[in-house]
């Protein structure tokens, strides 16, 4: 959607507030009620030891905390409001607008979500609009604080997929057999997420995405998959200097630029939560054909629950198949020449730099200290790879790959 | 002598007496720990049901009985006593937990958490009207009306 389709549907999704303001019931909790309103939030504050670049919550985000702040409140808060409206038993429209740090750094509202559903049978579902995908085990809910045991879902393995909203239709069909539950979700989908800085736009095409979750007890297993054609063309001016090098000038352009470059990528989850304990794992897999890379990342995390008291430990880790590349061949060249292309080769690879391998150990607790919030605290030590910025953006000359950083983050989480 | 047989004996009843009145306690305690029971009305076709299959009905990831025939779950208000030990029973999830559930289907739109009632006796009014519908409510409640089918 664009920006007049998003303004638009801001403006739909708040004259709706009235309406469900005056109908005599608008607990989430009823069934019955025509137009429903409900919402949540963050609000939180992490500090970075490294003064020398931001740790933000996605990639999309134009600062976060240690350079910019040491102490943000940008990475993590938010706000959003939902409408949810049943037309019909079968026919059902949700719209969902966030207030978060934006690509630009301000906190314009935009729609997250805006769909319609239709119900044909109570196991089969068809959705069209502005959709998420189903890709990680948290990924539907991944800003929404509340459902989550951590103040965020591993970045090592969520920045590998950072798209939350998709415009296109999909479906949901669910089958029950005994104590399984198994769900098969397809969507057919297309994206245009503003990058920070005035970089352009990452356009991705042509998205086939299909996960396929699995419930038993209390075990859950997911699997999916997904296919894009991926266009970032902030590079594009860049990486066509090496064309003036010739066929391996050409070749190295070709390899790196994004111009509707297919990117796949497979995640493998699964939790396990009897209520008192939890643990949770995933492993994604990401190849995207251009400076991008190719990426692997896994995390495992546990908690246990105290009474209000969640306290949990989580490992994750993310590694680039390559972080550097050897660029253009400098023997033959003339001086000046070869300067020009040893220049052109080290900003090359300060961009496969940006593609990240780490490693971190986080601690934290989660505390339920009132109906509907949570209050959680968390401590991370990331190990930065040595050809790598890690996560981190905004990277300044003092910063040294291949360092520790801590983060402290403290957050608390909220539904109506 | 008499008086040595017969301080066991007494001594005997004591100890029988007390392992009863033990025994009458832990009983008392376990009858008071299953408070809340799960109900269907008793023209419901339906018999017994299995923990994870009331669970699985409460939390939408089920509509149908067993049996194929359709089911709407009937929920007690947040903050109720009976809502907290039902769920806490049926699979030791705390009201946070819950809430925490319902918010990731509520937030991606697939759906809302079902009708709730503010106490178990409209719970059982609505249970009578509608043999479709399944609740939960305390035990001291049951009568031929309604049909236990699980208590956790």
């Amino acid at each position: 959607m664009n920006l007049r389709s998003n303004r638009l549907a801001t403006a739909i999704a708040l004259m709706a507030l009235p309406l469900c303001a005056i109908g005599d019931d608008v607990e989430p909790g009823s069934g019955s009620s025509v137009l429903s309103f409900s919402g949540f939030g963050t609000v939180g504050v992490t500090h970075s030891s490294e003064d020398n670049a931001d740790f933000p919550a996605g990639i999309f985000q134009s600062n976060g905390a240690g350079h910019t702040r040491s102490w943000s409140a940008e990475v993590d808060s938010l706000i959003a409001g939902q409408v949810s409206a049943r037309i019909t038993p079968e026919l059902s429209a949700v719209v969902q607008v966030i207030a978060e740090q934006n690509y630009n750094g301000t906190y314009t509202p935009h729609v997250e979500w805006a769909n319609i559903k239709y119900q044909f049978t109570p196991d089969l579902s068809v959705r069209i609009g502005r959709v998420e995908l189903p890709t990680f085990l948290f990924s539907d809910t991944r800003k929404v604080g509340y459902t989550l045991p951590w103040v965020r879902p591993p970045i090592e393995v969520y920045s590998l997929l950072p798209i939350t909203a998709s415009d296109g239709g999909g479906f949901s069909y669910r089958l029950n057999s005994g104590d399984l539950t198994n769900t098969t979700q397809g969507s057919y989908v297309q994206s245009n997420t503003p990058e920070p800085d005035n970089r352009g736009t990452a356009m991705a095409r042509n998205s086939i995405n299909v996960s396929n979750t699995t419930e038993y007890k209390s075990l859950t297993f997911r699997v999916s998959y997904q296919h894009a054609l991926l266009t970032i063309s902030s590079l594009d001016g860049f990486l066509d200097t090496f064309r003036m090098f010739g066929p391996q000038g050409v070749a190295i352009a070709d390899k790196y630029n994004s111009d509707d470059k297919p990117v796949v990528t497979e995640v493998i989850g699964a939790s396990y939560d009897p209520g008192r304990w939890f643990v949770i794992s995933e492993w994604a897999h990401a190849r995207l054909n251009s400076f991008l890379g190719e990426d692997t990342g896994w995390y495992a995390s546990s908690g246990y629950r105290i009474g209000q008291f969640t306290p949990y430990v989580t490992y994750s880790q993310e590694r680039a198949a390559s972080n550097s590349d050897p660029g253009l061949t400098l023997a033959g060249l003339s001086r000046p020449v070869a300067g020009f292309a040893a220049g052109l080769n080290a900003g090359l690879n300060a961009i496969l730099e940006t593609i990240p391998t780490q490693h971190t150990v986080s601690l934290g607790a989660r505390w339920d200290f009132a109906k509907n919030v949570d209050l959680k605290l968390q401590f991370d030590h990331m190990r930065i790879g040595a050809d790598s910025d890690g996560v981190l953006i905004n990277i300044q000359p003092g910063f040294r790959p291949g360092g520790t950083v801590n983060l402290f983050s403290a957050t608390v989480d909220f539904v109506f | 002598m008499w008086a040595a047989v017969t301080r066991t004996i007494v001594r005997q009843i004591y100890s029988i007496a007390s392992v009863a009145l033990a025994c009458t306690v832990s009983l008392n305690i376990s009858v008071a720990r299953a408070d809340v029971v799960a109900v269907v009305s008793s023209k419901s076709q339906i018999t017994a049901l299995s923990k994870n299959q009331v669970l699985d009905i409460f939390l939408g990831k089920r509509t149908r009985f067993p049996d194929g025939s359709s089911v709407i779950p009937i929920d007690q208000a947040e903050g109720s006593a009976a809502r907290d030990e039902f769920y806490t029973r049926l699979a030791d999830m705390s009201p946070a937990q819950v809430k925490a559930f319902w918010a990731r289907i509520i937030f991606t739109g697939r759906g809302q958490p079902p009708k709730s009632v503010a106490t178990g006796v409209e719970a059982k009014r609505l249970l009578i009207a509608d043999p479709t519908t399944i609740g939960y409510i305390d035990q001291s409640l049951v009568d031929s009306s309604v049909r236990v089918v699980l208590a956790p």
